[in-house]
């Protein structure tokens, strides 16, 4: 890794670059590389290698978009998801949409801050939850005499199709988002294979560091 | 159906509709060949954002008349609009990550890849 600055020439920069960025290498270990000018005249310009060490700031333009489209798309997610019962949609296309918005708002701001703003509680709660409900509603059946998920044993009124949207909506919908944003969110944390498998703890030590390259790409 | 059995108006719908979906099917057809073809991602990217902006944008526009004057077509028109914002953010997206991950950008004379 060379620090003298205008050492070789751009496509020499560039080439380093990519063959270090492959090589993954520990950021965190380094001293830091003070932004140095390089290039034939006066005008700033970072090498492909001082533009690695940079922190990443977020892209203006997709933030934008998210912004403006993220309201749409959970819109449209609970628009599959309540027209599941007598309609093309359902609870897992709908919740897989609703999962896709968090996704998206983790792509544009960050994955560390969206962790923070959907934490895991709200994850968990979300899949267990709709276990619950679906259980719950199930049970109710059993309960009064009947066959698991027999809607007609509902005490509401229209059970059977309230019944369904029920388990639809409050069931299956946040199952399906709230274990695609925790795979996702568990995805995103890496896997340490420097020594094996990692574990639960290794896993929970990757979310809270915040210093690592692959949390900043 | 024979389109001569049809009144003039539908015949001229039919047939632009189905000039339309010509239009989809090749500008598809190019960003596919493209995306295998072209040698590194920001290439790649660009001919697959493409695809979308000619090939969605004829084929949803082919929807559009088919359905005619109700309220799916809104909707169509709604879908064009989101596939217009989403589709150059996405390929943005692409290419600032490839970027970042210090992607070497293929010049003429370097080697396929």
């Amino acid at each position: 890794m060379s620090d003298t600055p205008g050492a070789g020439s751009d496509v020499d920069d560039a080439a380093a670059g990519s063959g270090d960025a492959s090589d993954a290498p520990d950021v965190s270990d380094r001293p830091p590389i003070e932004p140095t000018y390089s290039g034939h005249d006066d005008r700033p310009h970072l090498s492909q290698i001082q533009r690695q060490q940079t922190p990443y700031t977020e892209s203006q333009v997709i933030m934008s978009t998210v912004k403006v489209v993220a309201p749409f798309a959970l819109t449209f997610g609970l628009f599959v998801t309540f027209h599941g019962a007598d309609s093309p949609g359902g609870g897992f296309q709908g919740g897989a949409i609703a999962a896709a918005v968090v996704l998206m708002i983790a792509f544009a701001f960050g994955i560390d801050a969206t962790r923070e703003w959907f934490t895991n509680v709200v994850v968990v709660g979300l899949a267990v939850g709709g276990v619950l409900v679906f259980g719950g509603i199930g049970l109710v059946g059993l309960v009064d005499g009947g066959t698991f998920l027999e809607y007609a044993r509902l005490p509401i009124p229209h059970p059977v199709k309230y019944g369904m949207e029920g388990v639809e909506i409050l069931g299956i919908a946040p199952i399906v988002a709230g274990v695609l944003v925790g795979l996702f969110f568990l995805l995103a944390a890496g896997f340490d294979d420097r020594d094996g498998a990692g574990t639960e703890t290794e896993i929970a030590d990757a979310t809270t560091d915040d210093a690592t390259t692959e949390d900043d790409r | 159906m024979a389109l001569g059995s049809l009144d003039p108006v539908t015949t001229a719908r039919v047939v632009l509709i189905l000039a339309l979906l010509a239009g989809a099917l090749f500008f598809t057809f190019v960003s596919m060949v493209g995306v295998i073809r072209l040698p590194d991602v920001y290439a790649r990217a660009h001919t697959a954002s493409q695809a979308d902006t000619l090939g969605a944008g004829f084929g949803l526009a082919a929807v559009a008349l088919t359905l005619g004057w109700q309220g799916a077509s809104v909707k169509t028109a709604i879908l064009l609009f989101f596939i217009f914002v989403t589709n150059p953010t996405a390929a943005h997206a692409v290419a600032r990550a490839a970027f970042e991950d210090g992607n070497v950008p293929w010049t003429e004379g370097d080697e396929r890849r």
